[in-house]
């Protein structure tokens, strides 16, 4: 029996390097447009441009009254006319997603790719976004598996597929039970408590009732920024991936940390909720450019309040003149 | 655990490689622990609720071949009604709540809503459905009363048919699990083939058209006439799919160890009444409602009237067995006034005809409430468009298409047994094919079996 089973599996095995060729062959470019387009540009990209920019939808947004609505990858191209930049953009993107489309780019590699690094990526509240299962979707056929068997983990949704509402229910463990360890003092030991503490605020309205809309904002602000990245973090090890990588193919690595509200942070919440932003600035900084030796152009602070498009939210979406603050500052770190 | 899941492809071979290793005495530890590992995949603490039905059967039955006359029936009563208490409290307090404040805003009276926020445990219908069936054949003195606990246990647990059956008589799958078994090829062959088989019905066929009949059942109004009507015959065979891929499932997992458990269809679409239909349909449930209520009742040797309610009690019940909604109850209703039906139109019936029957009658399995069953079929009959492209409909085509010829395969011969006569040549070939349409063309979303929510 023993010999019958082993040569049925020699031809298993066999039948299965057959099948995964035909795959390759047939059906996985199709797949790819379907779960996983971004990887196709990232290739379409990669052969037209000296430097790939990887971003989020900041790269995309425009203010409605833009009169120009170009992005902040179009801007710096603009800038730097010895090198084709080209970008591959994705709402919601984070760095454990970048890190699959690079892993995967196609030799010859670009001569230097820029990420962007968002700060509020790094927090709970986007780790476990109910978008996540989507993010995560889209990158099961860039395993490092034989193809057929990267589709049959999507058939089998083996990927981070946990449904919203247990997502929701780690982050708020996450808020209730991680305490802040900063090096300076913060009003309150817990997103929780802090979140509470902002629901319970005094924003007035001009006929004495309670701002809600500002009440909404400061508690947002809390929960999108108030949080410490350590190295544990999953966003910093797959950044570490993503360095590792290009430092092991010679790709030079600029890291865009993007600019965010802290004008507005200090307006909503509080001095000490930007002294946070600015530890955390500063934890990647230190790790990525000192200790990695890796480019990280800071544009934290760069912008006043009114430069971002969503004034009601905490998004990294910029007017024009954003973006080419931004752009400037990037093309002076690729020069 | 889901059988469609990486760790139940991990999970099983680990099991069988042990149960082979394992001396005979020692196999049944092994199947109680994998099957609870197995079910507590799910939700955990829901493992106490099978226990209490393994303790209270199991007792009952030792009990009762004891005792004789009143004695023993009031103790068949008690074991009875515990399970069926069980399976009340959590299948269907909701929906008796929900029932009476229908029923109190009829008179414009309220009735307040107790929410005891309990989650149906997985398949808690067919667990309790076969361990009833045990202490009513004890009580019979059909069935011998099970002394060891472990086998009863796993009699009422083993994992590849605790969640969606085939509900299994203590006769055979009590006997099958007690047998030693020995490591042979022809087993580990079967077992393979109805798994691969399993698979591809359930991945490549079922959950290539749940996308599509999900879309129109959840805005029928949106879409025209022709893609409800698709919607109507692809849930028809979604469902079919679905739960045959299960039980091909759980028949070849359960064949790797070398236990045999039941066929539950037999090519039910090809069915030339609804009588058929019901034979070759969930079989297993379907002897159990004739077994142990169609013939208590009084089955077809009573008057024409009593025979009449006799079929709408059982397949009013069967409905509700499925699920606690009244859309369930109308799907069972509807069926029994079919088979009522076909007894003086006995000529027109056909396998089209049934086919249609029974696609109707999916509407109201389907739909989550009454509204939206009459508005699906409503669709049926309106928003005549013929702003579709054939394009559309291709994968869901293409899975009917798989579908109708393994079932055209299975008509006369079980496919796995078709395909153990074939020439290694050929049989390979096929298992290639299947292979390839599970790893490369199932579903790219993953729907849980749906009747694990029973």
């Amino acid at each position: 029996m023993i010999k019958k089973l082993l040569l049925r599996f020699l031809v298993l095995s066999v039948g299965l390097v057959l099948m995964n060729g035909i795959y390759k062959f047939f059906f996985y470019q199709k797949d790819l447009r379907a779960f996983s387009p971004e990887i196709i540009e990232v290739w379409k990209k990669q052969r037209k441009n000296d430097i790939l920019y990887f971003a989020e939808s900041s790269n995309m947004n425009v203010r409605d009254t833009d009169l120009i609505k170009k992005s902040i990858s179009e801007l710096t191209d603009d800038l730097l006319p010895q090198f084709r930049i080209g970008a591959v953009n994705k709402p919601a993107t984070h760095a454990g997603i970048y890190k699959e489309w690079i892993k995967n780019m196609r030799r010859p590699y670009p001569s230097a790719i820029v990420v962007t690094l968002n700060v509020r990526s790094f927090g709970a509240d986007w780790r476990y976004s109910e978008l996540e299962s989507a993010l995560q979707s889209g990158v099961v056929l860039l395993k490092p598996y034989p193809a057929l068997a990267n589709r049959f983990l999507l058939a089998l949704n083996d990927f981070d597929n946990k449904p919203a509402a247990l997502r929701e229910q780690e982050m708020l463990k996450e808020w209730e039970e991680v305490r802040f360890d900063f090096p300076f003092k913060v009003p309150y030991p817990t997103v929780r408590l802090w979140d509470n503490a902002m629901a319970n605020g005094s924003f007035i309205k001009a006929d004495g009732s309670r701002d809600m809309d500002k009440i909404t904002l400061a508690c947002h602000y809390v929960k999108s920024y108030a949080f410490q990245i350590r190295p544990d973090n999953p966003r910093v090890r797959d950044f570490d991936e993503i360095v590792a990588f290009c430092q092991k193919n010679n790709i030079r690595l600029v890291f865009n940390l993007l600019a965010e509200n802290t004008a507005y942070a200090h307006q909503y919440v509080g001095k000490e909720l930007v002294q946070i932003m600015r530890y955390n600035r500063n934890f990647l900084v230190k790790r990525y450019s000192q200790k990695k030796g890796i480019t990280v152009v800071d544009n934290l602070e760069l912008l006043g309040g009114l430069d971002y498009s969503d004034q009601n939210w905490t998004t990294e979406h910029y007017g024009y003149e954003g973006r080419l603050k931004i752009a400037q500052n990037l093309a002076i770190a690729l020069q | 655990m889901l059988f469609n899941s990486l760790d139940y492809l991990f999970f099983l071979p680990i099991v069988v490689i042990l149960y082979y290793l394992l001396p005979h005495k020692y196999r049944w530890v092994l199947l109680f622990v994998s099957s609870c590992l197995f079910y507590m995949a799910f939700i955990p603490k829901y493992i106490l609720v099978l226990f209490a039905i393994i303790g209270i059967d199991y007792s009952a039955a030792i009990w009762m071949e004891k005792l004789q006359g009143k004695a023993r029936k009031r103790l068949l009563l008690i074991s009875l009604f515990a399970n069926v208490g069980i399976l009340a409290f959590f299948k269907y307090f909701g929906f008796a709540n929900q029932t009476l404040i229908d029923l109190f805003a009829l008179f414009g009276k309220e009735f307040k809503y107790y929410d005891l926020g309990i989650m149906l445990p997985i398949g808690l219908s067919f667990h309790t459905f076969q361990s009833m069936s045990y202490t009513i054949e004890v009580y019979r003195g059909q069935q011998k009363a099970e002394k060891h606990l472990g086998y009863f246990a796993n009699y009422v647990l083993f994992f590849p048919q605790m969640v969606a059956g085939p509900i299994e008589r203590y006769a055979t799958l009590g006997e099958e699990l007690r047998k030693k078994q020995t490591l042979n090829y022809q087993n580990l062959s079967a077992g393979f083939r109805l798994a691969l088989l399993g698979f591809v019905v359930k991945m490549a066929i079922a959950d290539q058209l749940a996308p599509f009949v999900n879309q129109v059942y959840a805005n029928p109004a949106a879409h025209n006439q022709l893609q409800v009507v698709a919607a109507l015959a692809f849930f028809a065979f979604q469902i079919y799919a679905d739960f045959f891929g299960y039980s091909l499932i759980a028949q070849g997992s359960a064949r790797l160890l070398g236990i045999h458990i039941m066929d539950n269809f037999k090519t039910p679409y090809f069915a030339k009444s609804v009588g058929e239909f019901w034979r070759r349909w969930h079989i297993s449930l379907s002897t159990w409602f004739r077994d142990y209520l169609y013939i208590p009742l009084g089955g077809n040797r009573v008057s024409t009237w009593r025979w009449a309610l006799n079929t709408l009690i059982v397949f009013g019940i069967s409905g509700l067995w499925h699920g606690a909604n009244w859309t369930f109850i109308i799907w069972g209703l509807l069926h029994g006034i079919f088979l009522l039906l076909e007894k003086p139109l006995k000529r027109y019936a056909n396998t089209l005809s049934t086919f249609l029957l029974v696609c109707f009658a999916w509407v109201f399995f389907r739909a989550p409430d009454f509204p939206s069953a009459l508005q699906i079929l409503k669709g049926v009959c309106t928003n005549a468009s013929i702003k579709y492209t054939w394009l559309d409909y291709w994968t869901p085509l293409m899975a009917v298409v798989l579908l109708f010829l393994l079932e055209f395969s299975y008509r006369k011969e079980r496919f796995d047994q078709l395909l153990e006569r074939l020439p290694f040549i050929t049989r390979w070939g096929i298992y290639f094919v299947l292979i390839f349409l599970l790893l490369a063309l199932s579903g790219t979303q993953k729907f849980t079996f749906i009747y694990f929510q029973f």
